[in-house]
């Protein structure tokens, strides 16, 4: 699974074996990896506004094995959350006791890692779209949850995810309510979410969505789902750590 | 030959009733005892204290630790037979000296149990104190004394008693925080326009920024020489820094590139005719 990159075009995520020099390019980011010595390579990164990120890497071999792969989307612009709030663009309207299955984007960030010995370690990451890479909070200021914030559109399939921006996220909502309710943002923890990828597409488990009353308040109950796919999964550097699940309120 | 050397220390009386025997006994029991209350105390310290705050841990070992070294001083009085009503008495005369002495000794001790039972903040938060000029990160609540590592880097010992009685700002108990700045733009100029120039700045260049709530404006002065727009930010607690003190700095440069005045005082003197 080696992908070469594709001039004047951007390129893929996947495995990459770097003997020499490679660029790759992504939506507002370039990366160069070049030998500068034996077994010593260099990894240059430039955003848009052309500030440079340089990390040297040492290796055992002649050549550089990386992996680049959508990752969760709550490292930039610094670690603060594993909570995320999608604000749905269309509301969606469940009548009582109905259920629906919808796509939506959900953003994600891009890792690269470095493959040694069997092992995959994170050797940077970044995000292709810095300006809407922003936080946002459920709740109230005193006892709120931050969260990383994102607009997101309603899509047909899998396949609609923008590449390297966003993956799609597949969410079953019920209503388990005696009356009508629309839902219109998910906030739910993408710790415990896994993403997969294909050439430069992303997807991410799903996530099960259930409105039902919990005591006398009317909640949005929302877990995570195990999706079946033949789609490449991605490594994680992020360590494991539970997080709380919470429930949602429905305004 | 031991034997013989117990019976006469056994025979031995210090006073009323107490041996130079049992006062072995007591010494040995007492050293058993602050070895047990070590040992127990490291065991806490290493099994239990990690899956408990901070502060609770430190707290809890203590509290283990002198426990045991009490129990044990009482079995040693038990086993002695010393009479301690005397003492009592002499003691609760001395008390009344030393008390009085002692006070504001005595008043932190108190304000610091009190303070581990409120716990208003805890180790680690940033708090300031009104009234005192102090703000920095909490290191720790100790018998007597609160040490707070100020925003400088130097670290300050604030007694337990005026910690207590203060009032307390904790900077990050909540998970979010506000920050805001005032601007003045000139009279002529658009103030929607004006907003508008200053949220999208915001927007692209202040990643800490929160999305919602979103960026508050508000209209707060039609002053001398100005309009005066005050500016309300929500940001995650820990990023102050990234956030207040570049607010103003990303205001002035979303309206110097708009080509919005920010006026500066001005006077117009009529000099009237003779």
């Amino acid at each position: 699974m080696l992908n070469k990159s594709e001039p004047n075009n951007f390129s893929n995520y996947g495995g990459y074996v770097i003997s020499d020099s490679l660029n790759l390019i992504f939506p507002n980011i370039e990366i160069k990896i070049k030998k500068v010595s034996e077994k010593v390579f260099s990894y240059v990164r430039k955003d848009a506004e052309e500030n440079l990120s340089e990390i040297m890497i040492p290796t055992r071999s002649n050549d550089l094995h990386i992996e680049l792969c959508p990752i969760r989307p709550i490292n930039h612009p610094a670690k603060r959350t594993s909570y995320v709030y999608l604000d749905l663009e269309t509301p969606i309207f469940l009548s009582e006791g109905s259920a629906a299955t919808v796509f939506v984007r959900c953003p994600i960030e891009i890792g690269v890692f470095l493959i040694h010995d069997g092992r995959k370690d994170s050797l940077d990451w970044f995000t292709c779209d810095p300006t809407n890479s922003r936080f946002g909070l459920y709740g109230s200021p005193e006892s709120g949850t931050l969260c990383k914030y994102s607009k997101s559109a309603i899509v047909e399939s899998y396949d609609d995810s923008i590449p390297f921006v966003n993956a799609v996220l597949e969410i079953n909502i019920q209503n388990e309510l005696n009356e009508g309710y629309s839902v219109n943002k998910v906030v739910f923890p993408i710790s415990d979410h896994s993403l997969y990828y294909k050439k430069s597409k992303a997807i991410i488990n799903s996530v099960t969505a259930v409105l039902k009353k919990k005591l006398t308040i009317k909640i949005l109950d929302v877990f995570p789902k195990h999706i079946q796919t033949d789609w490449t999964p991605s490594p994680t550097f992020e360590k494991t750590e539970s997080v709380k699940r919470m429930d949602m309120g429905v305004d | 030959m031991a034997l013989e050397w117990l019976q006469s220390l056994s025979d031995f009386e210090i006073t009323g009733g107490l041996t130079l025997l049992s006062l072995l006994i007591g010494g040995i029991i007492m050293a058993v005892g602050v070895i047990i209350a070590r040992t127990v105390k490291l065991l806490f310290t290493k099994y239990y204290a990690p899956k408990l705050p901070q502060d609770t841990a430190k707290n809890l070992g203590k509290l283990i630790y002198f426990g045991i070294i009490i129990i044990s001083f009482l079995v040693f009085t038990s086993s002695t037979g010393v009479d301690l009503s005397g003492l009592l008495v002499a003691g609760g005369i001395f008390g009344i000296v030393i008390g009085f002495a002692t006070q504001s000794v005595v008043s932190n001790l108190i304000s610091g149990i009190f303070l581990m039972i409120e716990k208003p903040v805890k180790q680690g938060d940033s708090v300031e104190i009104f009234g005192q000029d102090i703000s920095g990160t909490l290191l720790d609540i100790s018998t007597f004394s609160v040490r707070i590592r100020r925003f400088d880097g130097t670290i300050i010992r604030v007694p337990n008693e005026s910690f207590f009685t203060s009032n307390i700002r904790s900077l990050t108990s909540t998970p979010v925080r506000r920050s805001e700045v005032t601007v003045g733009i000139a009279y002529k100029e658009d103030i929607d326009g004006a907003i508008s120039v200053i949220e999208k700045e915001i927007r692209s260049t202040m990643p800490f920024v929160l999305v919602i709530p979103k960026p508050e404006f508000r209209v707060v002065e039609l002053a001398d020489s100005s309009v005066n727009i005050e500016i309300l930010v929500w940001h995650p607690r820990e990023d102050w820094s990234e956030v207040a003190p570049n607010l103003l700095k990303v205001t002035k440069r979303a309206l110097d590139h708009a080509g919005i005045e920010i006026p500066f005082p001005q006077r117009v003197i009529w000099k009237a005719k003779e």
